[in-house]
């Protein structure tokens, strides 16, 4: 998988380090403000209320 | 002896002749790259993907534990904020007079009173906002809709997060009996300190009651009547199952009811139990010990305590 990315990313290496670093941040940066928020509130921690 | 001795240097010649040989053949000649077969591709593709899954797994306990946090502070502070200009405002347009009942605007997500826990540190400081919903206690601990005011008798009740978004009450139970919760609102200073435990109950009066901080808590129940009182299973902290509403209810675990004049004034915390799960809830109740009127620049005792 990651090796497929790497040889699929286009120009010479210190481009492709620049490319696969923005990738890897883009990918962070949609877990933590896509994916988690939304995964979130279906995990038990954060159930703290009883029945009112 | 000649036999021998003429055998022997062939055996070295022989060694000579072979070690060469043999070094520079295995160094030389390469490996044979292995074939990127199905299996071997499937075998890493795997192995990736989990590598991968543990990747994401690390950051969502990154995010939890710390990314909500800071999301969380820069909502507690704007609820803060909020509150504060609310309180400047209407104290410089009318004085409050202190017979009258305090008037609260209680709006859904809206802060409306301050909490301090001092033996919690100095820094423990969290505005308590309206509501109990996933949005409203992200900005801080939250008031149960319909339960009792700060100060008056029922119960004041408050939910708050252990695990991320501020943890406001990450700690709680570390609280022991006696331990102050100061809240303050637009016009008073509400101390509520935490009761005995069902463990300290028996010996109370002999025991942790000579400590000055406990000058005003004792066990709520009924000394005449102690199986059955209304408040017979109060008691400072319980961790009950999720569906027991029961806790946050004016009179805690009472089914029958007790007219306002005779309820106490109670505080009553909530959060998941244990942490990271929500199989369970800790509840922490406390009792009102004292209140005061606000005035510039006083500060309750009970704040400095630790």
């Amino acid at each position: 998988m990651y090796g497929w990315i790497w040889r699929h990313l286009p120009g010479p290496t210190p481009v492709r380090v620049v490319e696969a670093l923005v990738l890897a941040l883009g990918i962070i940066a949609l877990l933590m403000f896509v994916v988690f928020p939304w995964a979130e509130p279906l995990l038990p921690f954060n159930n703290v209320t009883t029945p009112s | 002896m000649e036999a021998a001795t003429e055998v022997l240097p062939r055996v070295v010649h022989k060694h000579e002749d072979v070690l060469p040989k043999t070094e520079p053949e295995t160094v030389k000649i390469p490996r044979p790259a292995p074939p990127d077969g199905v299996a071997r591709k499937a075998v890493r593709g795997f192995g990736e993907l989990m590598i991968t899954a543990g990747l994401v797994i690390l950051l969502f306990v990154v995010y939890e534990v710390y990314v909500t946090d800071l999301i969380s502070a820069g909502k507690q502070d704007e609820a803060t904020t909020a509150l504060d200009d609310q309180w400047n405002e209407s104290n410089t347009v009318a004085p409050v007079d202190p017979q009258r009942q305090v008037q609260y605007d209680l709006i859904e997500g809206k802060a409306f009173a301050k909490m301090y826990i001092p033996v919690f540190g100095p820094d423990y400081h969290f505005s308590i906002v309206e509501g109990t919903t996933d949005k409203h206690l992200e900005v801080g601990p939250g008031h149960y809709v319909g339960t009792a005011l700060p100060g008056n008798p029922g119960n004041f009740a408050v939910a708050g997060h252990r695990v991320g978004k501020g943890a406001p009450f990450n700690d709680l139970d570390l609280l022991s009996s006696c331990d102050a919760i100061v809240v303050e609102t637009q016009t008073t200073w509400v101390v509520y300190r935490m009761l005995p435990t069902s463990g300290e109950e028996a010996g109370w009066a002999e025991g942790k009651a000579k400590n000055p901080k406990c000058a005003k808590v004792a066990p709520l129940k009924d000394s005449s009547n102690p199986a059955s009182g209304p408040y017979s299973k109060t008691v400072g902290q319980e961790i009950v199952t999720p569906q027991q509403g029961e806790v946050i209810s004016p009179v805690p675990h009472f089914a029958g009811e007790l007219p306002v004049a005779e309820q106490a004034a109670l505080m009553t915390l909530t959060t998941c139990h244990p942490r990271f799960s929500d199989k369970q809830r800790l509840i922490v109740h406390a009792v009102l010990t004292m209140s005061y009127p606000k005035a510039n620049g006083f500060v309750p005792p009970e704040l400095k305590e630790q």
